[in-house]
């Protein structure tokens, strides 16, 4: 795998519709910024060999981080690929939709729902939201929430971002009635 | 003396963001060591809306201030490890569209922000800094230099950062960044070891 950069973004909420959130509400997103494992090699059709070799790498890599730049305990989490301009979204969804990446960030958040995921293409510096969801059971409401990220000069036409994401709760000052009233 | 604030919840603070980088490889080769490079800023309300540009400044920065370079700095080195870690620094602030970018700088550029942000962090040098008035989720890029020889050229560098859903119109970004290093592979010379270049280079062949 050859790395370029590692982004890691913390954010605590205080305050949120001018009331205070308590505890602190944290997320979390570490992002690698690899070469496509795939670059220069044409239409490839098979992505095994080479999903077998990064994903489990990034699954290493990414899932410890995310934990201890959270550092409270996890509820809600969600992953994202974003593949530069000269590669296929085919690339990044194999990369982050196996379990030989997720299971790496289950394990170390004692987590058991898949994870939800934002896959997208596009040049250096795209906007993207990552998904987040409840860690153990992905209809609860109060969880479901989105990130917004933005790194910098990546992904570069050739590189592929793949990033984790992880909340200490659901959303600050969140109040909707639970799924579970409506049937 | 003077009182100050001694949480973030007495000077309304919204979000605090912290951002790190770290660069393994660039221009095709490795970093000598991973070269690491963060900011962190706190988004809160601007106190002097609807005060007029002749309200004096300093009370509210001496009152807010220091807590803010020090929930800053701390941040920062939860990531780059102690003060000895840190080699170069800057600081930003970003001012919502109904305030004035005076605000800001009452915040970054008074002793209250930057003499605490300056003995957290080891430093002796005046500390450069990028500020400006923009909508929320507008991006800035921040310049650092070194902490004690602000003129060590390979230290010059800088960082863009992406400030999602801020600053509000009422609301004030004060920043803080330091790095562990240099740039990753600097190679630009120095002021011992530049040629001397003036007007009269023209006068050559």
């Amino acid at each position: 795998m050859k790395l370029r950069k590692i982004t890691t973004i913390v954010d605590e909420v205080l305050m949120e519709g001018g009331k205070g959130v308590d505890p602190v509400a944290r997320t979390a997103v570490v992002a690698a910024i690899i070469e496509n494992p795939w670059k220069d090699q044409g239409f490839v059709d098979d992505l095994g060999p080479g999903i077998d070799d990064i994903a489990p790498q990034l699954g290493e890599l990414l899932a410890p981080r995310v934990m201890e730049a959270l550092g409270t305990p996890l509820e809600a989490y969600g992953k994202a690929a974003i593949v530069g301009l000269n590669g296929e979204i085919e690339h990044g969804s194999g990369l982050i939709h196996t379990l030989k990446f997720g299971n790496y960030f289950r394990d170390a958040a004692d987590a058991s729902t898949l994870l939800p995921a934002v896959e997208k293409r596009g040049p250096a510096g795209i906007v993207f939201d990552i998904p987040l969801k409840h860690f153990t059971d992905a209809t609860i409401r109060s969880h479901h929430q989105s990130f917004e990220v933005r790194i910098p000069d990546a992904p570069h036409a050739d590189e592929i971002l793949v990033a984790l994401a992880g909340a200490s709760q659901g959303r600050p000052q969140q109040r909707l009635a639970d799924l579970s009233t409506e049937q | 003396m003077a009182k100050i604030a001694k949480t973030l919840d007495e000077i309304s603070v919204r979000t605090i963001r912290t951002v790190v980088e770290e660069v393994h490889s660039e221009g095709g080769s490795a970093a000598s060591s991973p070269r690491k490079i963060a900011a962190s800023y706190a988004v809160l309300k601007n106190p002097w809306l609807h005060e007029g540009t002749a309200a004096s400044l300093t009370d509210f920065a001496a009152y807010a201030a220091p807590i803010l370079a020090q929930e800053i700095t701390s941040r920062l080195l939860e990531h780059l490890g102690d003060a000895n870690d840190v080699e170069a620094f800057g600081k930003a602030a970003v001012v919502g569209l109904n305030g004035e970018i005076e605000h800001g700088g009452a915040f970054i550029h008074t002793p209250f922000f930057g003499n605490i942000f300056r003995e957290i962090l080891g430093g002796t040098s005046i500390i450069c800094f990028s500020e400006s008035r923009a909508e929320p989720s507008d991006s800035l890029r921040v310049p650092l230099w070194h902490k004690t020889e602000a003129a060590t050229r390979d230290y010059y560098q800088s960082l863009e950062i992406q400030l999602p859903d801020a600053p509000h119109a009422d609301e004030i970004v004060v920043m803080g960044l330091a790095s562990d290093g240099p740039r990753p592979h600097p190679r630009i010379g120095d002021r011992a070891t530049d040629p001397t270049v003036t007007l009269d280079i023209f006068q050559g062949e």
